[in-house]
Protein backbone atom coordinates (compact mmCIF):
# COMPACT_ATOMS: atom_id res chain seq x y z
CA UNK A 1 0.00 0.00 0.00
CA UNK A 2 1.42 3.50 -0.91
CA UNK A 3 2.12 5.55 2.35
CA UNK A 4 2.52 9.17 -0.33
CA UNK A 5 -0.54 11.16 1.23
CA UNK A 6 -1.50 14.90 -0.17
CA UNK A 7 -0.37 17.22 2.71
CA UNK A 8 -4.34 17.66 3.66
CA UNK A 9 -4.32 14.39 4.24
CA UNK A 10 -1.53 13.55 6.01
CA UNK A 11 -2.35 16.96 8.31
CA UNK A 12 -5.70 14.73 9.32
CA UNK A 13 -3.05 12.53 11.01
CA UNK A 14 -2.52 15.17 13.60
CA UNK A 15 -5.72 15.35 15.93
CA UNK A 16 -6.48 18.12 18.33
CA UNK A 17 -4.36 18.08 21.71
CA UNK A 18 -1.22 15.53 20.14
CA UNK A 19 1.79 16.06 21.30
CA UNK A 20 4.19 16.69 17.86
CA UNK A 21 7.62 16.37 17.59
CA UNK A 22 9.21 18.94 15.12
CA UNK A 23 12.23 17.89 13.20
CA UNK A 24 15.14 20.05 12.09
CA UNK A 25 17.16 22.17 13.73
CA UNK A 26 17.34 26.13 14.58
CA UNK A 27 16.83 27.65 11.26
CA UNK A 28 17.40 24.04 9.09
CA UNK A 29 15.63 21.74 7.40
CA UNK A 30 11.92 22.15 9.16
CA UNK A 31 8.84 20.61 7.74
CA UNK A 32 7.33 24.32 7.15
CA UNK A 33 5.24 23.34 4.36
CA UNK A 34 3.53 20.97 7.25
CA UNK A 35 4.22 23.48 9.76
CA UNK A 36 1.78 25.68 7.74
CA UNK A 37 -1.05 22.94 6.90
CA UNK A 38 -1.42 22.64 10.80
CA UNK A 39 -1.79 26.52 11.06
CA UNK A 40 -4.34 26.74 8.10
CA UNK A 41 -6.30 23.68 9.51
CA UNK A 42 -6.75 25.57 13.05
CA UNK A 43 -5.66 22.56 15.02
CA UNK A 44 -5.63 23.37 18.75
CA UNK A 45 -4.16 22.58 22.05
CA UNK A 46 -0.87 20.95 20.66
CA UNK A 47 2.10 20.33 22.78
CA UNK A 48 5.29 20.87 20.42
CA UNK A 49 8.61 19.13 21.41
CA UNK A 50 10.88 21.60 19.29
CA UNK A 51 14.85 20.26 20.59
CA UNK A 52 15.99 23.44 19.28
CA UNK A 53 13.64 25.57 16.98
CA UNK A 54 12.30 29.75 16.08
CA UNK A 55 10.02 29.85 13.01
CA UNK A 56 7.64 26.42 13.54
CA UNK A 57 6.93 27.33 16.92
CA UNK A 58 6.08 30.79 16.60
CA UNK A 59 3.82 29.81 13.11
CA UNK A 60 2.06 27.58 15.24
CA UNK A 61 1.77 29.74 18.74
CA UNK A 62 0.94 32.82 16.64
CA UNK A 63 -2.41 31.15 14.75
CA UNK A 64 -3.32 29.44 18.19
CA UNK A 65 -2.55 25.83 17.72
CA UNK A 66 -0.56 25.55 20.75
CA UNK A 67 -1.09 24.89 24.43
CA UNK A 68 2.35 23.63 25.65
CA UNK A 69 6.13 23.89 24.31
CA UNK A 70 8.64 21.05 25.17
CA UNK A 71 11.61 22.33 24.00
CA UNK A 72 15.28 23.43 25.03
CA UNK A 73 15.55 27.08 22.84
CA UNK A 74 13.31 28.75 20.47
CA UNK A 75 14.67 31.97 18.80
CA UNK A 76 15.59 33.32 15.50
CA UNK A 77 19.10 33.40 16.01
CA UNK A 78 20.76 36.27 14.48
CA UNK A 79 17.65 37.68 13.75
CA UNK A 80 15.96 38.29 17.69
CA UNK A 81 14.06 36.46 19.74
CA UNK A 82 10.76 34.49 18.85
CA UNK A 83 8.61 37.30 19.27
CA UNK A 84 5.03 35.04 19.42
CA UNK A 85 6.70 32.42 21.17
CA UNK A 86 8.18 35.20 23.90
CA UNK A 87 4.95 36.87 24.14
CA UNK A 88 2.73 33.77 24.74
CA UNK A 89 5.17 32.11 27.28
CA UNK A 90 5.46 35.62 29.21
CA UNK A 91 1.66 35.71 29.57
CA UNK A 92 1.55 32.25 30.21
CA UNK A 93 -0.93 31.73 27.16
CA UNK A 94 1.34 29.00 26.54
CA UNK A 95 3.00 26.87 28.94
CA UNK A 96 6.86 25.84 28.45
CA UNK A 97 8.58 22.65 30.02
CA UNK A 98 11.74 23.60 29.28
CA UNK A 99 15.13 21.43 29.01
CA UNK A 100 18.33 21.83 27.60
CA UNK A 101 18.70 19.87 23.83
CA UNK A 102 20.97 16.62 25.24
CA UNK A 103 18.30 16.05 27.85
CA UNK A 104 15.46 15.92 25.59
CA UNK A 105 17.46 14.37 23.61
CA UNK A 106 18.43 11.67 26.25
CA UNK A 107 14.37 11.62 27.13
CA UNK A 108 14.00 10.44 23.40
CA UNK A 109 16.44 8.18 23.78
CA UNK A 110 14.40 6.21 26.62
CA UNK A 111 11.51 6.35 25.10
CA UNK A 112 13.01 4.53 21.58
CA UNK A 113 14.59 1.85 23.77
CA UNK A 114 12.08 1.62 25.97
CA UNK A 115 14.14 2.19 29.01
CA UNK A 116 13.12 3.92 32.36
CA UNK A 117 15.42 6.12 31.69
CA UNK A 118 18.68 7.50 30.05
CA UNK A 119 21.35 8.05 31.85
CA UNK A 120 23.88 11.36 30.98
CA UNK A 121 26.05 14.28 32.18
CA UNK A 122 23.53 16.94 30.82
CA UNK A 123 22.51 19.58 33.45
CA UNK A 124 24.67 18.60 36.34
CA UNK A 125 24.92 21.91 38.49
CA UNK A 126 22.56 24.24 36.35
CA UNK A 127 18.93 25.46 37.65
CA UNK A 128 18.07 23.13 34.38
CA UNK A 129 17.63 19.82 36.49
CA UNK A 130 15.27 21.18 39.28
CA UNK A 131 12.45 22.65 36.48
CA UNK A 132 11.38 18.91 36.69
CA UNK A 133 13.10 16.82 39.59
CA UNK A 134 10.26 14.06 37.81
CA UNK A 135 11.79 13.51 34.40
CA UNK A 136 15.33 14.27 35.01
CA UNK A 137 16.31 13.45 38.65
CA UNK A 138 19.82 13.29 39.74
CA UNK A 139 20.84 10.02 40.87
CA UNK A 140 24.58 8.17 42.16
CA UNK A 141 25.85 5.50 40.83
CA UNK A 142 25.85 2.50 44.05
CA UNK A 143 28.73 1.22 41.90
CA UNK A 144 30.98 4.11 41.06
CA UNK A 145 29.54 7.50 43.42
CA UNK A 146 29.37 8.95 40.25
CA UNK A 147 26.95 11.48 39.49
CA UNK A 148 24.64 11.39 36.73
CA UNK A 149 20.78 12.63 35.39
CA UNK A 150 18.11 10.11 34.46
CA UNK A 151 16.42 11.21 31.76
CA UNK A 152 13.03 9.38 31.60
CA UNK A 153 11.08 8.47 28.51
CA UNK A 154 9.24 11.45 26.59
CA UNK A 155 6.29 9.86 25.12
CA UNK A 156 5.85 11.44 21.61
CA UNK A 157 2.51 10.77 19.40
CA UNK A 158 3.94 12.27 15.90
CA UNK A 159 6.92 13.51 14.57
CA UNK A 160 7.28 15.55 11.32
CA UNK A 161 10.76 15.45 9.73
CA UNK A 162 11.55 16.72 6.70
CA UNK A 163 13.98 15.03 4.20
CA UNK A 164 15.48 14.46 0.49
CA UNK A 165 13.32 11.47 -1.00
CA UNK A 166 11.36 8.97 -0.29
CA UNK A 167 9.95 5.77 -2.15
CA UNK A 168 5.82 4.61 -2.10
CA UNK A 169 6.64 2.17 0.65
CA UNK A 170 8.18 4.79 2.89
CA UNK A 171 11.64 4.28 2.94
CA UNK A 172 13.06 7.64 3.24
CA UNK A 173 16.66 9.28 2.55
CA UNK A 174 18.23 12.27 4.16
CA UNK A 175 20.92 12.95 1.38
CA UNK A 176 23.60 14.28 2.90
CA UNK A 177 22.96 12.08 6.07
CA UNK A 178 22.33 15.22 7.93
CA UNK A 179 19.96 14.49 9.94
CA UNK A 180 20.03 16.68 13.06
CA UNK A 181 18.33 15.40 16.02
CA UNK A 182 15.98 13.74 13.74
CA UNK A 183 16.82 10.55 14.21
CA UNK A 184 15.96 10.48 17.72
CA UNK A 185 12.79 12.02 17.54
CA UNK A 186 11.59 9.64 14.82
CA UNK A 187 12.48 6.45 16.45
CA UNK A 188 10.87 7.90 20.06
CA UNK A 189 7.30 8.57 18.15
CA UNK A 190 4.73 6.52 17.99
CA UNK A 191 3.87 7.96 14.28
CA UNK A 192 5.99 9.11 11.69
CA UNK A 193 5.01 11.91 8.58
CA UNK A 194 7.87 12.32 6.38
CA UNK A 195 7.76 15.68 4.26
CA UNK A 196 10.23 15.31 1.31
CA UNK A 197 11.69 17.22 -1.70
CA UNK A 198 11.15 14.01 -4.22
CA UNK A 199 9.15 10.69 -4.26
CA UNK A 200 11.40 8.71 -5.94
CA UNK A 201 11.02 4.79 -7.30
CA UNK A 202 11.69 1.86 -5.02
CA UNK A 203 14.73 0.84 -6.84
CA UNK A 204 16.53 3.69 -6.43
CA UNK A 205 16.80 2.85 -2.63
CA UNK A 206 17.35 -0.69 -3.41
CA UNK A 207 20.15 0.19 -5.91
CA UNK A 208 21.48 1.67 -2.72
CA UNK A 209 20.02 0.44 0.08
CA UNK A 210 22.95 2.20 2.27
CA UNK A 211 22.21 5.31 1.46
CA UNK A 212 18.34 4.46 3.22
CA UNK A 213 18.03 6.98 6.42
CA UNK A 214 14.78 5.28 7.79
CA UNK A 215 13.31 2.31 7.16
CA UNK A 216 9.63 1.91 5.28
CA UNK A 217 7.95 0.57 9.03
CA UNK A 218 8.95 3.33 10.37
CA UNK A 219 7.21 5.82 8.04
CA UNK A 220 3.56 6.30 7.94
CA UNK A 221 3.30 9.16 5.72
CA UNK A 222 5.35 10.86 2.92
CA UNK A 223 3.94 13.74 2.04
CA UNK A 224 6.09 15.09 -1.57
CA UNK A 225 6.72 19.32 -0.83
CA UNK A 226 9.43 20.33 -3.00
CA UNK A 227 11.11 23.26 -0.88
CA UNK A 228 9.05 22.20 2.14
CA UNK A 229 11.38 23.20 4.12
CA UNK A 230 10.87 27.03 3.41
CA UNK A 231 11.44 29.64 4.88
CA UNK A 232 14.12 27.58 6.47
CA UNK A 233 17.06 25.57 4.67
CA UNK A 234 17.54 22.69 3.13
CA UNK A 235 21.34 21.48 2.87
CA UNK A 236 22.96 21.43 0.12
CA UNK A 237 19.75 22.39 -2.02
CA UNK A 238 18.79 25.67 -0.72
CA UNK A 239 19.37 28.12 2.27
CA UNK A 240 17.05 29.72 4.90
CA UNK A 241 15.55 33.12 3.64
CA UNK A 242 17.04 35.67 5.33
CA UNK A 243 14.30 38.18 3.71
CA UNK A 244 11.50 36.27 5.68
CA UNK A 245 12.97 36.22 8.72
CA UNK A 246 13.82 39.54 8.48
CA UNK A 247 10.35 41.23 7.59
CA UNK A 248 8.59 38.43 9.76
CA UNK A 249 10.15 40.33 13.31
CA UNK A 250 10.09 43.83 11.60
CA UNK A 251 6.37 43.06 11.13
CA UNK A 252 5.94 41.54 14.59
CA UNK A 253 6.74 45.22 16.55
CA UNK A 254 2.90 45.95 15.79
CA UNK A 255 -0.10 43.87 16.69
CA UNK A 256 -1.68 44.85 13.14
CA UNK A 257 1.38 44.64 11.09
CA UNK A 258 2.15 41.19 11.87
CA UNK A 259 -1.86 40.00 12.04
CA UNK A 260 -1.84 41.33 8.48
CA UNK A 261 1.80 39.74 7.47
CA UNK A 262 0.88 36.82 8.85
CA UNK A 263 -2.42 36.59 7.17
CA UNK A 264 -1.16 37.40 4.20
CA UNK A 265 2.23 35.79 3.35
CA UNK A 266 1.46 32.46 5.91
CA UNK A 267 -2.52 31.48 6.35
CA UNK A 268 -3.82 32.79 3.17
CA UNK A 269 -2.17 30.98 0.25
CA UNK A 270 -4.11 28.00 -0.59
CA UNK A 271 -1.13 25.42 -2.18
CA UNK A 272 2.66 25.35 -1.62
CA UNK A 273 2.97 26.55 -4.87
CA UNK A 274 0.58 30.15 -3.60
CA UNK A 275 2.86 30.26 -0.35
CA UNK A 276 6.09 30.62 -2.19
CA UNK A 277 4.60 32.67 -4.65
CA UNK A 278 3.47 35.57 -1.81
CA UNK A 279 6.85 35.55 -0.48
CA UNK A 280 8.47 36.55 -3.53
CA UNK A 281 7.88 33.41 -5.89
CA UNK A 282 10.64 32.74 -8.84
CA UNK A 283 13.11 35.76 -7.33
CA UNK A 284 13.36 33.98 -3.67
CA UNK A 285 13.80 30.77 -4.74
CA UNK A 286 16.79 31.85 -7.19
CA UNK A 287 18.29 33.58 -4.71
CA UNK A 288 18.52 30.73 -1.60
CA UNK A 289 19.20 28.52 -3.92
CA UNK A 290 22.96 26.78 -2.80
CA UNK A 291 25.63 27.29 -5.34
CA UNK A 292 27.97 25.74 -3.71
CA UNK A 293 29.12 23.29 -0.85
CA UNK B 1 28.79 50.71 24.42
CA UNK B 2 26.09 49.99 22.71
CA UNK B 3 26.35 51.08 18.89
CA UNK B 4 27.69 49.59 16.17
CA UNK B 5 29.56 51.93 14.25
CA UNK B 6 33.25 51.45 13.66
CA UNK B 7 34.03 55.11 15.40
CA UNK B 8 31.93 53.84 18.78
CA UNK B 9 33.82 50.73 18.93
CA UNK B 10 37.61 52.26 18.08
CA UNK B 11 39.88 51.13 20.76
CA UNK B 12 42.11 54.11 21.59
CA UNK B 13 45.84 53.79 20.26
CA UNK B 14 45.03 50.66 18.74
CA UNK B 15 44.62 50.04 15.21
CA UNK B 16 41.41 48.25 15.74
CA UNK B 17 38.05 48.25 16.73
CA UNK B 18 36.69 46.13 20.17
CA UNK B 19 34.50 43.53 18.22
CA UNK B 20 38.02 42.58 16.96
CA UNK B 21 40.39 43.00 19.75
CA UNK B 22 38.16 40.86 21.33
CA UNK B 23 38.23 38.03 18.70
CA UNK B 24 42.05 38.39 18.77
CA UNK B 25 41.77 37.92 22.20
CA UNK B 26 40.00 34.95 22.19
CA UNK B 27 42.15 33.37 19.07
CA UNK B 28 45.46 33.75 20.94
CA UNK B 29 44.15 31.27 23.55
CA UNK B 30 43.62 28.32 21.15
CA UNK B 31 46.16 25.75 20.24
CA UNK B 32 46.49 23.11 17.76
CA UNK B 33 45.20 21.07 20.24
CA UNK B 34 41.66 22.58 20.80
CA UNK B 35 39.24 20.87 19.31
CA UNK B 36 36.05 23.40 19.19
CA UNK B 37 32.79 23.45 17.84
CA UNK B 38 29.80 26.21 18.77
CA UNK B 39 25.98 27.22 18.84
CA UNK B 40 24.29 29.76 18.39
CA UNK B 41 24.72 33.52 17.97
CA UNK B 42 27.89 32.74 18.45
CA UNK B 43 29.88 35.51 15.91
CA UNK B 44 33.16 36.30 18.01
CA UNK B 45 34.25 32.71 18.96
CA UNK B 46 33.82 31.44 15.56
CA UNK B 47 35.91 34.11 14.26
CA UNK B 48 38.62 33.74 16.77
CA UNK B 49 38.61 29.82 15.78
CA UNK B 50 38.83 30.61 12.00
CA UNK B 51 41.40 33.34 12.81
CA UNK B 52 43.39 30.77 14.71
CA UNK B 53 43.47 28.03 12.75
CA UNK B 54 44.47 30.55 9.85
CA UNK B 55 47.50 31.47 12.28
CA UNK B 56 49.11 30.04 14.57
CA UNK B 57 47.22 26.63 14.93
CA UNK B 58 46.52 24.86 11.40
CA UNK B 59 45.47 21.81 13.17
CA UNK B 60 43.05 23.02 15.43
CA UNK B 61 39.64 21.42 14.83
CA UNK B 62 36.96 23.32 14.80
CA UNK B 63 33.06 21.99 13.40
CA UNK B 64 30.87 25.01 12.79
CA UNK B 65 27.24 24.90 13.90
CA UNK B 66 28.79 21.56 15.97
CA UNK B 67 28.28 19.61 12.22
CA UNK B 68 30.74 20.94 9.76
CA UNK B 69 34.17 19.63 10.56
CA UNK B 70 37.10 21.67 9.33
CA UNK B 71 34.83 24.09 7.39
CA UNK B 72 36.14 26.67 5.85
CA UNK B 73 33.65 29.42 4.72
CA UNK B 74 34.53 32.25 2.80
CA UNK B 75 32.47 34.05 5.00
CA UNK B 76 30.26 33.87 7.83
CA UNK B 77 26.34 34.40 8.05
CA UNK B 78 23.62 35.55 9.88
CA UNK B 79 23.58 32.58 12.22
CA UNK B 80 26.10 30.51 13.19
CA UNK B 81 24.57 27.24 12.83
CA UNK B 82 23.24 28.63 9.63
CA UNK B 83 24.25 25.89 6.50
CA UNK B 84 26.11 28.68 4.87
CA UNK B 85 29.02 28.23 7.20
CA UNK B 86 29.68 24.79 5.98
CA UNK B 87 31.79 25.16 3.21
CA UNK B 88 34.83 23.30 2.56
CA UNK B 89 34.13 20.73 5.72
CA UNK B 90 35.70 16.71 5.97
CA UNK B 91 32.82 15.99 7.45
CA UNK B 92 28.85 16.88 8.46
CA UNK B 93 28.60 14.87 11.29
CA UNK B 94 25.28 13.40 12.67
CA UNK B 95 24.34 14.89 15.90
CA UNK B 96 23.04 11.44 18.09
CA UNK B 97 26.15 9.73 16.51
CA UNK B 98 28.90 12.18 15.90
CA UNK B 99 28.79 14.96 18.47
CA UNK B 100 27.37 13.86 21.70
CA UNK B 101 29.53 10.88 21.99
CA UNK B 102 32.43 13.27 21.61
CA UNK B 103 31.37 15.90 23.47
CA UNK B 104 30.46 13.60 26.86
CA UNK B 105 34.09 11.97 26.63
CA UNK B 106 35.81 15.28 26.12
CA UNK B 107 37.14 14.30 22.67
CA UNK B 108 35.80 17.73 22.00
CA UNK B 109 37.62 20.12 24.40
CA UNK B 110 36.62 23.48 23.82
CA UNK B 111 33.38 25.30 24.13
CA UNK B 112 32.48 29.15 24.35
CA UNK B 113 29.09 30.44 25.30
CA UNK B 114 27.69 33.77 26.46
CA UNK B 115 24.57 34.73 28.07
CA UNK B 116 22.02 37.74 29.27
CA UNK B 117 23.32 37.46 32.37
CA UNK B 118 26.61 36.11 34.11
CA UNK B 119 28.19 35.83 38.02
CA UNK B 120 31.99 36.12 39.43
CA UNK B 121 32.11 31.82 38.94
CA UNK B 122 31.41 32.15 34.73
CA UNK B 123 27.70 30.49 35.45
CA UNK B 124 25.32 32.13 32.67
CA UNK B 125 21.87 33.06 32.66
CA UNK B 126 19.90 32.56 29.17
CA UNK B 127 16.49 31.28 29.92
CA UNK B 128 14.83 34.29 31.94
CA UNK B 129 15.08 38.11 33.67
CA UNK B 130 13.17 37.89 36.73
CA UNK B 131 11.47 35.19 38.27
CA UNK B 132 10.83 32.09 36.18
CA UNK B 133 7.51 31.50 36.73
CA UNK B 134 6.46 35.20 35.68
CA UNK B 135 9.51 36.32 33.81
CA UNK B 136 9.89 39.75 33.14
CA UNK B 137 11.83 38.60 29.88
CA UNK B 138 11.50 35.37 28.50
CA UNK B 139 14.81 34.49 26.71
CA UNK B 140 15.23 31.95 24.19
CA UNK B 141 16.40 29.02 26.40
CA UNK B 142 20.14 27.90 27.20
CA UNK B 143 19.89 25.14 24.34
CA UNK B 144 22.70 23.00 24.80
CA UNK B 145 24.37 25.28 27.32
CA UNK B 146 23.20 22.95 30.09
CA UNK B 147 24.69 20.41 28.87
CA UNK B 148 28.00 21.13 27.58
CA UNK B 149 29.00 23.37 30.07
CA UNK B 150 29.08 19.83 32.36
CA UNK B 151 30.92 18.22 29.80
CA UNK B 152 33.79 20.05 28.20
CA UNK B 153 36.93 21.00 29.81
CA UNK B 154 37.91 24.38 28.40
CA UNK B 155 35.18 26.67 28.71
CA UNK B 156 35.33 30.57 27.00
CA UNK B 157 32.83 33.15 28.01
CA UNK B 158 32.67 36.85 26.30
CA UNK B 159 30.14 39.22 26.61
CA UNK B 160 29.82 42.32 23.84
CA UNK B 161 27.62 44.29 26.81
CA UNK B 162 29.84 44.74 30.31
CA UNK B 163 27.45 46.27 32.50
CA UNK B 164 25.56 45.73 35.79
CA UNK B 165 22.71 44.07 34.18
CA UNK B 166 24.67 41.82 32.76
CA UNK B 167 27.17 41.00 35.17
CA UNK B 168 25.36 40.19 38.26
CA UNK B 169 25.53 39.41 41.85
CA UNK B 170 23.16 36.34 41.56
CA UNK B 171 21.80 35.48 38.39
CA UNK B 172 18.25 34.44 37.83
CA UNK B 173 18.58 31.55 36.18
CA UNK B 174 21.59 29.13 35.94
CA UNK B 175 20.90 28.19 32.26
CA UNK B 176 24.90 27.03 31.88
CA UNK B 177 27.39 26.21 34.93
CA UNK B 178 30.81 27.93 35.08
CA UNK B 179 32.56 26.85 38.36
CA UNK B 180 29.41 26.87 40.00
CA UNK B 181 29.50 28.19 43.42
CA UNK B 182 33.28 28.45 43.35
CA UNK B 183 36.16 26.54 44.76
CA UNK B 184 36.31 23.29 43.83
CA UNK B 185 32.51 22.47 43.02
CA UNK B 186 32.31 21.80 39.76
CA UNK B 187 35.15 19.11 40.73
CA UNK B 188 32.79 17.84 43.80
CA UNK B 189 30.14 17.94 41.12
CA UNK B 190 32.17 15.22 38.87
CA UNK B 191 32.15 17.71 35.63
CA UNK B 192 36.16 18.16 34.19
CA UNK B 193 37.97 21.78 33.85
CA UNK B 194 35.58 24.90 34.28
CA UNK B 195 36.01 28.07 32.37
CA UNK B 196 39.30 30.07 31.46
CA UNK B 197 38.71 33.38 30.39
CA UNK B 198 36.31 35.65 30.11
CA UNK B 199 36.41 38.20 27.26
CA UNK B 200 34.76 41.35 27.54
CA UNK B 201 34.17 44.54 25.45
CA UNK B 202 36.40 46.35 28.36
CA UNK B 203 38.49 44.04 29.91
CA UNK B 204 39.97 39.75 29.96
CA UNK B 205 38.92 37.94 33.10
CA UNK B 206 40.72 34.83 34.51
CA UNK B 207 39.63 32.85 37.36
CA UNK B 208 41.23 33.30 41.01
CA UNK B 209 43.13 29.31 41.15
CA UNK B 210 41.71 28.81 44.88
CA UNK B 211 38.13 30.66 44.88
CA UNK B 212 37.58 30.98 41.04
CA UNK B 213 35.87 34.19 41.12
CA UNK B 214 36.32 36.55 38.20
CA UNK B 215 39.98 38.13 38.35
CA UNK B 216 41.12 41.16 35.73
CA UNK B 217 43.98 39.44 33.37
CA UNK B 218 43.77 43.11 31.47
CA UNK B 219 42.09 46.07 31.07
CA UNK B 220 41.57 47.21 27.05
CA UNK B 221 43.19 50.41 26.46
CA UNK B 222 41.51 53.42 27.61
CA UNK B 223 39.43 51.67 30.36
CA UNK B 224 40.59 52.08 33.98
CA UNK B 225 40.40 49.12 36.67
CA UNK B 226 37.81 51.50 38.49
CA UNK B 227 35.56 51.53 35.49
CA UNK B 228 35.62 48.03 35.12
CA UNK B 229 34.69 47.63 39.00
CA UNK B 230 31.87 50.20 38.42
CA UNK B 231 29.78 47.95 35.83
CA UNK B 232 30.53 45.01 37.33
CA UNK B 233 27.71 43.83 39.65
CA UNK B 234 29.96 41.49 41.65
CA UNK B 235 33.80 42.20 43.34
CA UNK B 236 36.14 42.08 40.90
CA UNK B 237 39.43 40.07 41.81
CA UNK B 238 42.76 41.75 41.02
CA UNK B 239 45.74 40.72 40.00
CA UNK B 240 48.91 41.18 42.09
CA UNK B 241 51.22 44.21 41.01
CA UNK B 242 49.61 46.70 38.28
CA UNK B 243 46.64 45.00 35.78
CA UNK B 244 48.25 44.98 32.07
CA UNK B 245 46.74 46.40 29.17
CA UNK B 246 45.36 43.97 26.83
CA UNK B 247 47.84 43.30 23.78
CA UNK B 248 47.60 45.22 20.49
CA UNK B 249 46.53 42.92 17.66
CA UNK B 250 49.10 42.79 14.73
CA UNK B 251 48.48 43.48 11.44
CA UNK B 252 48.52 40.37 10.24
CA UNK B 253 46.01 39.21 12.63
CA UNK B 254 43.66 42.33 12.23
CA UNK B 255 44.37 41.43 7.85
CA UNK B 256 43.03 38.15 8.26
CA UNK B 257 40.34 38.81 10.38
CA UNK B 258 38.84 41.28 7.96
CA UNK B 259 39.76 40.14 4.59
CA UNK B 260 39.48 36.36 5.20
CA UNK B 261 37.74 35.27 8.55
CA UNK B 262 35.02 38.03 8.64
CA UNK B 263 34.58 40.37 5.90
CA UNK B 264 30.93 41.07 6.38
CA UNK B 265 31.28 41.94 9.46
CA UNK B 266 28.91 39.56 11.08
CA UNK B 267 30.53 39.82 14.45
CA UNK B 268 29.30 43.19 14.65
CA UNK B 269 25.44 41.68 15.09
CA UNK B 270 26.74 40.90 18.65
CA UNK B 271 27.19 44.36 19.33
CA UNK B 272 23.88 45.85 18.23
Amino acid sequence: MSKIQSIADAAELVPDGATVAIGGLSMNATPMAFVRELVRRQVKDLTLVPIVNGMAVDWLIAAGCVSRVVSGLVSFEGFGLAPNFRAAVQSGQVALEEYSEHLLIARMQAAAYHLPFMPTKAGIGTDVLALHPETTRLETDPATGESYVAATPLPVDIAVVHAHAADERGNVRVDPKLVWMDSEVVKAAATTIATVERIVPERSFRSEPHRTTYPRFVIDAVVEVPWGAYPTSNFPDYQHDAGFFRAYSAASRDPDTFKQFFEERVVAPETHAQFLDANGGAQTILSIRRRTM
Amino acid sequence: VSATTRDDLAVPGYACTVDELMVVTLAREFTNDTRAFNGAVSFVPVAAYLLARRTHAPDLVWAASSIAIDADPPQLAESTLSDAIWDGASMLANSPFDFWSYAQGARYNTFAFRGAQMDRYGNVNNTVIGPYDAPKVRLPGGGGMADLSCMIPNIYLWSTTHDPRTFVDKLDFRSGIGWGDGGDHRERLGLPGGPRLCVTNLCVFDFHPESKGMRLRSVHPGVTPEQVHDVTGFEVLLPDGEVPVTAEPSAEQLRILREDVDPTSMRLREFA
